[in-house]
């Protein structure tokens, strides 16, 4: 359930989160935010149609800014299925992972291109990139039971016995 | 420990704590503002508890924004209404100011107190020693339900300061400098800590600027201390205070910081004075003082937007907002106003402006290709009025 299997879409550093979702969608419905997902973003041309390229690969901080988590929440819904970055923004980081989206520090940037076939195991840390193996630091126990429930708040109805846990 | 190990072991109920253990802390006050709030509210509800951990403690504000532009911004004030008529904590509807200041002027907030604020400049409150943690609407939520929530304890670095200011400097060139020193994510999951006594040169008003942009260096949280220097920090920085010069970010990264006099004869065409970090009374009467004598040039359309209401009232009682609206100003009404690009003043690729807010990320105030200079409200009023960036008004004659 923590692997992830897809190709690369590739972004730079200190890609913020008016770039990710502008100031001007930030009171829109917040289950209608995939279309705005990184509508302001000046890098790269985002394919909003990512079932195949689902992956993001990012440099350093990403998510830096404002703490709206509008952010992840366009991400996910546009289809990004996981954001591997040399270091993401602290509130950023845990907004993902509370809203259920998978956030890996990893250091792949130099060897990414877009469109490469990546492999990821969030548990183990183990990455595999154009069949070449990688090795980072493992999501933490809590982060991947978060991530299982997917997100903050079922994990919090699960442990406030309001619904069932997950094995 | 440090003073943040100190406050964060207190909110947590154990004797002592390191950098790196993670806590479980009780909150003091929390709160969300109308870009924030409707994602906490639905994920409140979705926990399914029936009540907030406190009432009292529990506020939102409407800030971003108000007057609502849009029917969906709309939209998200009644669900704050409703929020707060059902569970009884507290709300700023009527244009009361930004949340942050807001805390300031209608809460007794103690130093040490643990503030936990949807919004990413909650460290402001660590201007007068509170320990503000910016967090998203989810973390938010469990936070209302729990009362709680889950902190690392950061590693602390400590900007030790020395000497006195020189005349036009101020906070906002303090914080600007060490972006440019530090860059953007150096203090990612760190604590900063400003010491020595250096610190009496700053007003509680320039101390909250100081620890509002904390976050633009990524720092987790930002305070003041004492003169003493901070124990068991990671690293110390000096600062000899009195060779500081006025500093100015330049489009797009707050970390991209020069002196104003490297860039001045820019051009520009818009100045924004006011926001969550630079929109107090000393902020004001910047401006003011400027603009008794000096008209703002003809292409440049000046926008000011004060924290507060209460600030408002005084710029009104002491005739500084005919002043600045007859030099060619427009005052807005108190909110966070055009610093993120939804409304009132939103720009075009072609403009260039002067701004006392805090972030200069592409396409903040509207168009992607707008420039934005970061600045003390100082240097934006002398920038105003000249047409162009500049370091004072010697080349500009009063009218």
């Amino acid at each position: 359930m923590l692997t992830i299997k897809g190709c690369i879409q590739k972004l730079g550093d200190d890609v913020d989160t008016d770039q990710i979702l502008p100031g001007y969608a930030m009171a829109e419905p917040a289950d209608q935010l995939g279309r705005f997902a990184l509508a302001g973003a000046t890098d790269i041309d985002f394919k909003k149609d990512i079932n195949t390229c689902r992956v993001l690969v990012a440099g350093k901080n990403f998510g830096c800014g404002s703490s709206r988590e509008q952010a992840p929440l366009a991400l996910k819904q546009a289809g990004v299925a996981l954001v591997i970055a040399r270091s993401f923004a602290r509130i950023f980081r845990r907004n993902s992972i509370n809203i259920g989206l998978p956030v890996l520090v990893a250091d792949i940037y130099e060897e990414a291109s877009p469109g490469d076939e990546i492999d990821v195991d969030l548990q183990s840390g183990e990455i595999i990139l154009n069949g070449k193996r990688f090795e980072t630091k493992p999501l933490s126990e809590t982060v991947c039971r978060t991530l299982q429930y997917g997100g903050l708040i079922p994990r919090v109805r699960a442990d406030l016995g309001l619904d069932e846990t997950v094995e | 420990m440090n003073r943040i190990e100190m406050w964060l072991a207190k909110a947590a109920g154990v004797e002592s704590c390191k950098a790196g253990d993670d806590l479980n802390c009780r909150v003091s006050y929390v709160g969300a503002h109308d870009v924030t709030a409707p994602i906490a509210i639905d994920q409140f509800l979705s926990i399914g508890v029936d009540r907030v951990f406190n009432p009292e403690r529990v506020f939102m504000v409407v800030d971003h924004i108000y007057p609502a532009s849009t029917a969906n911004a709309r939209r998200n004030v009644q669900k704050m209404q409703e929020f707060a008529d059902r569970f009884g904590t507290h709300l700023f509807a009527q244009g009361e100011g930004v949340i942050h200041q807001v805390l300031y002027e209608y809460f007794d907030v103690k130093e040490g107190d643990l503030v936990v604020i949807a919004d990413s400049h909650t460290g402001t409150c660590g201007g007068y020693g509170a320990i503000g943690v910016g967090v998203g609407s989810t973390e938010l939520a469990a936070a209302m339900a729990t009362g709680t929530v889950d902190l690392e304890v950061p590693e602390v670095v400590n900007v030790l300061l020395s000497g006195h200011l020189q005349p036009g400097v101020s906070g906002k060139d303090l914080i600007l400098y060490l972006a440019g020193m530090l860059g953007t994510d150096y203090l990612t999951d760190r604590g900063l800590v400003f010491s020595g006594p250096g610190i009496k040169s700053f007003s509680v008003a320039e101390r909250m600027t100081v620890c509002n942009m904390g976050i633009e260096l990524g720092s987790m949280i930002t305070l003041f201390g004492d003169e003493q220097p901070e124990e068991e920090t990671i690293r110390t920085i000096e600062l000899d205070l009195s060779t500081l010069e006025a500093q100015i970010a330049l489009p797009f990264s707050v970390a991209d910081v020069k002196a104003v006099k490297e860039v001045a004869g820019v051009p520009i065409t818009q100045v924004t004075i006011g926001s969550c970090t630079n929109g107090r009374l000393a902020d004001m009467e910047e401006v003011y003082n400027v603009l008794k004598d000096h008209r703002v040039a003809d292409h440049v359309n000046l926008l000011v937007f004060p924290a507060s209401r209460s600030i408002q009232n005084e710029m009104d009682k002491r005739g500084w907002s005919e002043v600045i609206r007859n030099a060619g100003g427009t005052i807005l009404n108190p909110g966070c106003g055009p610093c993120f690009g939804a409304h009132m003043g939103v720009v075009t690729d072609d403009d260039v402006v002067v701004s006392s807010t805090n972030r200069n990320f592409p396409g903040r105030m509207g168009g992607v290709g707008a420039k934005i200079y970061l600045a003390s409200p100082l240097t934006a009023i002398h920038s105003a009025v000249a047409g162009k960036i500049v370091t004072d008004l010697s080349e500009v004659g009063s009218c």
